[in-house]
């Protein structure tokens, strides 16, 4: 009766150990409640509007494809992340989501009307491919600034890296089906995913060339050699990037401008096209811009009143960067938006000194895809508010518009300071000492981090973190996960070892003790 | 076989990274530069009074401090390496000459330089860490001349006054090729159908040129050139199969010696610390510099799978299934150090490439550092020695019965 009883109040409620979906909405008020449904609304509506009229592509691709299933959870996406929010920071959340899913939902239109796979036959098909350049997950696509007239789909990310982060269970399968094949199972599962991908034969087939690159880390490059012989099956040629490791040294640009060069000819030849500079420049005034709004962001996270946190701080900027190359105009008017909001917000809390976080956290390394919403849950459950993400520290120096030479050099910094890379490659001052500087500008009182089990690259530092930690006194809450597969580390067990942090080592109390405790091994 | 006059006194040099002859040449005034990677020119640390030490750690026992460092997770030749370097096992290098290779590698030698593992004695010690591109091209051979020239020349030209003309680095590659040229000598008995000499003995005169000053030991590879001349072989094959071992770092020739008492004769080593690269002559001309012929070389033979360009993954392909044809071998045992991610992929994708493409017997399989004395090992190379056996059988049987039609 007593637990019963309990059980009625707080954002636990909404979860049961034998349901994959919540067991009901979320009561925010009236304003905030119709506010969300709105925002339910127009997802599906743009769902329904962009993916509803290819009926039969739609289903030839459910069919064919396990990765699709997945997107048809996004709603419930989106969901996770607004749980539990109220006023400015919902209406940011959902602008910044919002942003996310629209490009997600057009590149999936644009992917089943191009896919060989599911129209061999179709000529309409076929001519899309030939103006459509595939990307990996990994390679940022800023390069396609200078090529307007060409298409260009991450296939990838919409195969792989989204699907996981919308349903923590899409990648098992491809996991599994690569270490049927012979991989050691204690590799990144996020190259092994995309690797398993291609040895069940699971990628769309989109466009007539394939770019790929060294980046991240050690498991992207040997992705790339499994992923070559893939694209190679259909006749397709393939490109690597392959920017320098250590790219704090300005000696390596040289080489890193070339191996940019030798792409732009690669896709000229392949794509026959021609590289346009008037377009590239457009396209670098966006990037700036898209940057700018990215600083103000951290600058008004610096304050005591931060504004727009966690997921929807990162997500957004790994997607408005790494898939859409900062090119597409929705992002950018969500971005000046967000930005407008984001002022408004931070003047009326400065003005009432309200809305302080109790707990100032920054988090650190790469997080886990099963589980995006998690510094969500640290929000709730413990008023831990995440105010900045490695992750979204991305290549944030600007473009010189107008000087060619300068603007190669600074493309090339742009990739080599790509999702992660910015902190992981590069050496230990980039990772380590970074890290503390972040914490010192971001005035956090806890830093999380991110126990990526099976990413040797952060693992190599793990005890000079630990060391330096305790000599500065920060509090550093290691959480362990294993990236897209949730079966090693459940989103369970990673929220435990935060309780136990807050509750030995803080003494603090839950703000929500529903969250404490609550099954989700089975949910999306 | 009778037993090799030196082979003794070459494992007693393997039994410590600061060997007998490392101190004798160290007490004269050389200087000992470490290094790990074959992407770190090897030739290029023997300038002068250098000489290169490629970096082990023989007879590791517990790993728990670099355990502490780096995570369990991580390789577990790095972390030997960090385990030994905490121990203070490498106090007597004068540098450390480090590659941004693998992630593994390149956090060990950043911890080895945070945590200061170095001798205090040694004032003018420097660490690098060259940043080592992923393809073979010519932007990628000047790109890791700047690297080499900045990073490691210059460091010893003003450090330690040593010479780095470009006559200095020919000299250096003269005496390299003098030791190559030895090894090629020795692996034509590894060409016989009958080879006299083992994959033991070789891995061990291999990695003991590896490890300690090279002249110094040239003249007991000279004698064992000869010795090797008149060798004469078991009358009964020692051997069931012949195999040419492919796959990441072995610098511990008892993983060998485990292959060959089930039944295996290595014939061919295409390894980290192997001979295949790393034991062949660099050929030099005259029309131009010397360094960057060197680095050229360096790129070109280099079989790592950081080398992700799409030429490079079909030629170490292509290479491994060529060396089973010119050592006569009946099959390859791929093999990678355990939490190695470069080699989990490529072992992966070699196995099934060799067996299905190039329909040659592959053992595919992932070991531990120290791994000598591993049974589960010696049980999937039996398993596999078999399943060869089988195989020539069959294909005996099939070639026999179509004669007889």
């Amino acid at each position: 009766m007593e637990e019963k009883k309990k059980n009625k109040k707080g954002l636990g409620r909404f979860y049961r150990g034998d349901r994959r979906a919540f067991t009901h909405r979320e009561w925010k008020g009236f304003k905030d409640t119709t506010y969300d449904y709105f925002r339910w609304l127009k997802l599906y509506g743009l769902m329904v509007v962009k993916l509803a009229v290819h009926p039969i592509l739609m289903v030839k691709a459910l069919l064919r494809y396990r990765w699709m299933a997945s997107y048809l959870t996004a709603a419930n996406m989106v969901d996770r992340h607004t749980m539990g929010l109220r006023g400015k920071e919902l209406r940011y959340t959902h602008e910044q989501f919002y942003s996310l899913m629209y490009y997600s939902v057009i590149k999936i239109r644009d992917i089943i009307v191009r896919d060989k796979h599911l129209r061999p036959n179709s000529k309409h098909a076929a001519k899309l491919r030939e103006n459509t350049l595939m990307f990996d997950e990994m390679t940022p696509s800023i390069i396609m600034a200078g090529f307007p007239k060409t298409k260009w789909i991450d296939i990838a990310m919409f195969t792989i890296g989204e699907p996981g982060e919308v349903d923590q269970n899409a990648n098992v399968f491809y996991i599994d089906a690569i270490e049927h094949f012979g991989m050691a199972s204690d590799v990144c599962p996020l190259p092994e995913a995309e690797v398993g991908c291609a040895v069940v034969d699971d990628y769309p087939i989109v466009g007539r060339a394939y770019v790929t690159s060294s980046m991240p880390c050690d498991g992207s490059i040997g992705q790339t050699s499994f992923l070559g012989r893939y694209m190679e099956k259909y006749g397709i040629n393939v490109f690597q990037i392959i920017p320098p490791q250590r790219f704090n040294e300005e000696e390596v640009q040289k080489f890193a401008v070339q191996n940019l060069k030798k792409c732009i000819a690669f896709i000229e030849k392949e794509m026959h096209t021609k590289w346009d500079w008037d377009a590239f420049w457009k396209g670098a005034e966006m990037y700036n811009t898209s940057t700018q709004m990215m600083i103000n962001k951290w600058d008004v996270n610096c304050t005591p009143y931060p504004q727009v946190c966690g997921a929807a701080l990162a997500l957004q900027r790994e997607y408005e960067y790494q898939e859409v190359a900062c090119l597409d105009p929705f992002f950018i008017k969500t971005d000046v938006k967000v930005d407008k909001m984001m002022q408004k917000g931070y003047l009326k809390d400065k003005k009432e000194d309200a809305n302080k976080p109790k707990y100032r956290a920054i988090v650190w390394a790469c997080p886990a895809h099963y589980y995006t919403n998690f510094t969500y849950w640290t929000q709730h459950c413990w008023g831990v508010k995440c105010v900045v993400d490695m992750e979204c520290m991305l290549s944030h120096h600007f473009f010189h518009i107008g000087d060619k030479d300068q603007a190669m050099i600074d493309m090339a910094k742009s990739y080599e300071r790509m999702m992660m890379r910015s902190h992981t490659n590069g050496g230990y001052v980039n990772s380590l000492d970074e890290c503390w500087k972040m914490a010192e500008k971001f005035k956090a009182d806890i830093v999380i981090m991110y126990d990526h089990v099976s990413c040797k690259n952060v693992a190599g530092l793990h005890g000079l973190y630990e060391e330096q930690a305790r000599k500065r006194g920060i509090h550093l809450v290691w959480v362990s996960h294993d990236l897209m597969d949730p079966r090693t580390v459940s989103r369970k067990a990673m929220r435990m070892s935060f309780n136990q942090y807050m509750q030995n080592i803080f003494h603090a109390e839950p703000l929500d003790p529903s969250l404490l405790d609550y099954e989700d091994a089975i949910t999306w | 076989m009778k037993d090799l006059k030196h082979l003794f006194y070459f494992e007693k040099l393997l039994e410590d990274a600061n060997n007998e002859l490392v101190r004798e040449v160290q007490s004269k005034g050389r200087l000992a530069l470490g290094y790990t990677c074959y992407h770190m020119p090897e030739v290029l640390l023997n300038l002068g009074n250098c000489f290169s030490v490629r970096l082990r750690a023989p007879r590791t026992g517990s790993m728990e401090m670099a355990s502490y460092y780096m995570s369990s997770g991580s390789c577990e030749y790095s972390r030997a390496l960090l385990e030994r370097g905490l121990e203070g096992g490498y106090h007597f290098l004068d540098a450390l000459c480090g590659v941004d290779a693998c992630e593994a590698m390149n956090r060990a030698m950043e911890n080895m330089e945070l945590l200061q593992t170095k001798s205090e004695d040694k004032k003018n010690f420097f660490y690098t860490n060259l940043d080592i591109p992923c393809t073979d091209d010519e932007d990628a051979v000047a790109h890791l001349k700047e690297q080499v020239s900045r990073k490691v020349l210059k460091q010893l030209h003003e450090k330690y006054g040593v010479d780095i003309s470009d006559k200095a680095i020919r000299d250096a590659v003269n005496k390299h090729n003098e030791v190559c040229r030895l090894f090629k000598e020795m692996d034509t008995y590894r060409h016989l159908d009958n080879p006299t000499i083992t994959g033991y003995e070789f891995a061990v005169f291999v990695l003991a040129s590896y490890v300690c000053p090279k002249d110094l030991i040239i003249d007991k590879l000279k004698e064992t050139c000869e010795e090797l001349k008149s060798r004469v072989p078991d009358k009964k094959k020692a051997y069931r199969i012949k195999a040419v071992v492919v796959g990441s770092e072995i610098d511990d020739p008892d993983l060998i010696k485990l292959f060959e008492e089930n039944g295996v004769r290595v014939v061919c080593d295409r390894y980290c610390y192997g001979s295949i690269p790393g034991r062949q002559e660099i050929v030099l001309n005259n029309d131009e510099d010397a360094l960057t012929q060197v680095i050229r070389n360096y790129e070109l033979t280099t079989e790592c799978p950081r080398q992700c360009i799409q030429h490079k993954v079909k030629y170490r392909f292509e290479h491994a299934a060529n060396l089973v044809k010119e050592y006569g071998a009946d099959g390859i045992i791929y093999e990678q150090m355990k939490f190695c991610t470069y080699w989990s992929y490529e072992r992966t994708l070699a196995s099934h490439v060799l067996r299905d493409e190039y329909h040659i017997p592959t053992l595919s399989i992932d070991r531990p550092y120290i791994s000598g004395n591993s049974g589960q090992l010696r049980t999937r190379v039996q398993a596999f020695v078999e399943n060869v056996e089988i195989k020539k059988i069959k294909a005996l049987r099939v070639k026999k019965e179509s004669e007889a039609k």
